[in-house]
C-alpha cells in the first residue's frame, strides 16, 4: 500500500526537465491525489514553479475529479493558507479562485487592504478587479473612495468596473464619458457603465459624442457600436443628423479599424 | 419552366444550411410551361463563389456522392428526393456563397442559395466571420440580460455536477455548445461556433479585435468598435483573464492532440480527457475561466470547449464510436449520477428540478434545447445517447446539424 502510495505521491510530482524550463503539470485522478497536491502547495519549503503547478493542476482537478466535494473544505483552506505567501503570484492566484467561489475570508483580507495599504496583501487594481465577483455596499465605498484619490490609473479604472454595477453611479459615469481630457479607456468602460445602468443616457450621449466634431475617433467607435449593437433601431434609422455624422467620420482621417466600424452602422440601415 | 429547390426538405431560407453530412432535399416543377411531356431530366450543379463553400449530391440516403446529379422530374408538381453535402475541405465563407442550379438542357430553371456551416479554427476565421461571431456572442449577451445569462447560470454552483467528472462531461457539454450555437444562429444564421486549438499557437485569438489582449492586471481589453467591449455577467463590465503562457505560443500544460486521441480506444479509458486536455486548458489562464463556477463568463470558455467536443469527434471517427448502443461509445455504468446513464435526460433541458427529483439542481435555466429548421436531432429535451451519433452516421435521423473542419464524415 504504502509502495502504491508512493509511487502516486511521485507520479504528482513535476516531470523532469531541462535546468531552467518551468515545472509541467500532470492532473490529480481522485481524491488521494488532490490531498497530496494540497499538501505539495503548503509545503513553503519547494519551489514556487513546483507550487504553482500544484495549484494548476489542482484547479483542473476542480473540474474533473469525481467527489471533489469531499475535498473541497480543504482546498479552500489551503487557499486560505497560500494567500499570504511570501510568493505574490500564489497570492494573486489562490485570492483569485477563492473570490471566484464568493469566499468571505478573502473578500476581508481585500478590503482591509484597500482601506489600509500595510495591510494590503495584493496592489489595489488587482484587489479591485478581484472584489467584483461579488459586489457589495463595503466594496463600492472602497471603490468611490479610490476614484476620488486614485493611487494609479489602473486602479482607478478598475474601482469604475466595480462601480459599474451600483445604480448610484450613473452620475459618475455620465461625467466620464462626456470627459475629453478623461483616459479614454475609462471613457470605454463609462460607455460599457452607463450602457447597462442607464441606456437611454447611454444613447444620448453617444449621439451626441457622434455629432461632435472634435472627439476623438475610437471613443466615437465605441459609440457607435453601443448604438449599432443595442440601441432604437427605429429612431435611429430616421435620425438624419446622425447619418450625417457617421458618414463624416466614415470619410475622415480617423484609422481604417474605426471607420470599418462607421461603414459597418451605415450598412445596417440600408446606406 | 420553373423548379423549386428544397433544401432540408424546406423551403425556409434558415433551413439553406448543410454541413458533411447529407441534406435532405426534394426538387419540384413549379411552373410546367413549355414542358408537354410527363416528365424532364433535370441537372443540378453546385455552383461555388471564389472561397465560398462547394456541395456534391447523390439520389438516394446512400451511395457515392457527385459533383453532378440528373434527376427525372414530373412536371406534375410532385417533388423527387434527392440528397447534399459539404464538399469536405471547402466549406463556406459567408451565407449563401454557394448555390445549387438546375437545368433543363441549358437552360436555368431554378436556383438557391446556400451555406456549407462548419465549425473551424478560431484563428484562422476570416475578419467577416470573426465580426459576426463577436457581434452575435455581444449580443446574446446583451449587456447580461440577454439569453447568455442562462449560459452562464447552467454552468455554476450547485450545478456543475449535472455535467462533471462523470461519463456525462462530454455528452453534456455536446448539448450544451449546440444550444448556444443555435441561439448565436437565431441572430446571425451564418455564424458557426468557431474552437480554439489550445495544442496550438493561436495568434489571431487574443487580440483585442477577437476575444481581447489581458494587461498585467488580467484585465481583458477590446479595440473600441469590437462588440465585446460591452460584455458584462453578474452584473460586472469586462472580463479577467491571465493568460500563463506567451499567447504567441500554446500553453505548455495540456496534452496535444495525438496524445489525446491516443488515451485508447474505448470512451471509458478516453474520457479521462476531462482532466487532461479539458482541465489544464481552463488552468492555463487565471481569472473567470479558471474556475468551474466563472468559466463560463468568459467567452473563450466556449472555443475551448468547442476544441474539447472537436477532438472527442476526431477521436469517435478515427475509432469508429458512434453507435450509441455500443458499450465502447459511451461508459455507460447503472450506478452513475442521474444524467450520467445512456438513457438519462440532461439537465436543464429536460426541466428537472430538485422539487421532483432531489438530485437535480434547485432551478433549469433557459428551457429545452433550441430547435433547428435544418435538423430534428438532439430534440428538445434530449438524452446523453442523443448526443454521440451527431453526424447521424448510424442513424441518418441523429445528425445534430454541426462539423468540423478537419473532421471528415
Amino acid at each position: 500500500m504504502m509502495a502504491t502510495k508512493r509511487k502516486v505521491a511521485k507520479k504528482l510530482e513535476p516531470r523532469k526537465r531541462k535546468a531552467g524550463a518551468p515545472p509541467s503539470v500532470q492532473v490529480a485522478e481522485n481524491t488521494d491525489d488532490v490531498r497530496r497536491l494540497l499538501k505539495l502547495l503548503r509545503n513553503i519549503g519547494k519551489p514556487i514553479g513546483v507550487r504553482m503547478a500544484a495549484l494548476q493542476s489542482l484547479g483542473a482537478a476542480a473540474f474533473s475529479v469525481a467527489n471533489f466535494e469531499s475535498v473541497n473544505a480543504d482546498y479552500i483552506a489551503a487557499l486560505r493558507d497560500v494567500s499570504t505567501d511570501s510568493h505574490e503570484q500564489l497570492r494573486r492566484r489562490a485570492l483569485g479562485i477563492l473570490m471566484r467561489n464568493k469566499d468571505g475570508f478573502a473578500q476581508k483580507k481585500l478590503l482591509n487592504g484597500l482601506k489600509d495599504p500595510a495591510k494590503a496583501l495584493l496592489p489595489p487594481e488587482k484587489a479591485l478587479q478581484l472584489l467584483g465577483n461579488d459586489v457589495h455596499a463595503e466594496a463600492y465605498a472602497a471603490a468611490r473612495a479610490i476614484v476620488k484619490k486614485p493611487p494609479n490609473k489602473e486602479a482607478k479604472r478598475e474601482a469604475l468596473r466595480l462601480l459599474a454595477a451600483d445604480a448610484r453611479s450613473a452620475p459618475l459615469f455620465e461625467k466620464v464619458l462626456r470627459d475629453k481630457k478623461e483616459l479614454r479607456e475609462n471613457r470605454q468602460l463609462a460607455a460599457s457603465a452607463l450602457h447597462s445602468l442607464n441606456p437611454e443616457k447611454l444613447q444620448q450621449q453617444a449621439l451626441k459624442i457622434l455629432k461632435d466634431k472634435k472627439d476623438y475617433s475610437d471613443i466615437k467607435a465605441t459609440s457607435l457600436t453601443a448604438l449599432e449593437q443595442f440601441g432604437d433601431d427605429a429612431a435611429l434609422g430616421k435620425d438624419k443628423v446622425l447619418m450625417q455624422s457617421v458618414t463624416r467620420f466614415g470619410a475622415a482621417k480617423a484609422p481604417a479599424k474605426y471607420k470599418q466600424t462607421a461603414r459597418r452602422f451605415l450598412s445596417k440601415y440600408g446606406r | 419552366m420553373d423548379v423549386e429547390l428544397q433544401i432540408n426538405n424546406s423551403i425556409a431560407p434558415e433551413a439553406r444550411f448543410v454541413t458533411w453530412s447529407p441534406s435532405p432535399c426534394r426538387i419540384r416543377v413549379t411552373n410546367p410551361s413549355g414542358a408537354n411531356t410527363p416528365t424532364v431530366s433535370v441537372k443540378i450543379t453546385g455552383v461555388s463563389a471564389a472561397n465560398g463553400g462547394a456541395v456534391r449530391f447523390r439520389s438516394g440516403p446512400t451511395g457515392a456522392f457527385a459533383s453532378t446529379l440528373t434527376l427525372t422530374v414530373p412536371t406534375s408538381g410532385a417533388t423527387v428526393p434527392f440528397f447534399t453535402a459539404g464538399t469536405f475541405g471547402q466549406p463556406s465563407t459567408s451565407n449563401g456563397d454557394v448555390k445549387i442550379e438546375a437545368r433543363v438542357g441549358n437552360t436555368l430553371v431554378g436556383s438557391v442559395g446556400l451555406m456549407v456551416r462548419i465549425r473551424k479554427n478560431a484563428s484562422k476565421l476570416t475578419n467577416a466571420e470573426r465580426d459576426r461571431f463577436i457581434a452575435a456572442f455581444a449580443k446574446l449577451n446583451n449587456q447580461g440580460l440577454g439569453r447568455y445569462s442562462d449560459f452562464n447560470n447552467m454552468h455554476k454552483v450547485p450545478n456543475l455536477s449535472q455535467a462533471h467528472a462523470a461519463p456525462g462531461f462530454l455528452p453534456w457539454h455536446r448539448a450544451y455548445l449546440l444550444d448556444l450555437e443555435r441561439e448565436l444562429q437565431a441572430l446571425d444564421p451564418s455564424v458557426a461556433l468557431p474552437y480554439w486549438r489550445f495544442d496550438q499557437p493561436a495568434p489571431n485569438v487574443f487580440t483585442r479585435d477577437f476575444l481581447g489582449e489581458s494587461d498585467a492586471n488580467g484585465t481583458v481589453k477590446f479595440r473600441n468598435g469590437n462588440p465585446l467591449e460591452f460584455w458584462k455577467t453578474d452584473s460586472t463590465p469586462g472580463i479577467s483573464r491571465t493568460p500563463d503562457f506567451p499567447v504567441s505560443q500554446a500553453p505548455p500544460n495540456p496534452m496535444k492532440e495525438a496524445q489525446t486521441l491516443a488515451l485508447g480506444t474505448q470512451f471509458r479509458t478516453f474520457r479521462s480527457m476531462e482532466g487532461d486536455p479539458h482541465g489544464l486548458a481552463h488552468t492555463s489562464f487565471g481569472g473567470f475561466i479558471h474556475d468551474p463556477p466563472t468559466a463560463a463568463k468568459d467567452p473563450l470558455f466556449f472555443l475551448l470547449h468547442c476544441n474539447v467536443d472537436r477532438l472527442w469527434a476526431k477521436w469517435q471517427r478515427q475509432n469508429g464510436r458512434f453507435d450509441p448502443a455500443a458499450t465502447s461509445s459511451f461508459d455507460d455504468r447503472p450506478g452513475s449520477r442521474p444524467g450520467h446513464r445512456l438513457n438519462d435526460t440532461m439537465w436543464p433541458w429536460n426541466g428537472i428540478t430538485s422539487a421532483t427529483d432531489p438530485t437535480r439542481p434547485p432551478t433549469a435555466p433557459g428551457g429545452s434545447l433550441a430547435t433547428s429548421l435544418c435538423v430534428g436531432a438532439p430534440g428538445l429535451q434530449p438524452r446523453v445517447r442523443d448526443c454521440i451519433d451527431y453526424l447521424g452516421t448510424v442513424n441518418a435521423g441523429s445528425n445534430m446539424g454541426f462539423g468540423y473542419d478537419d473532421v471528415q464524415i
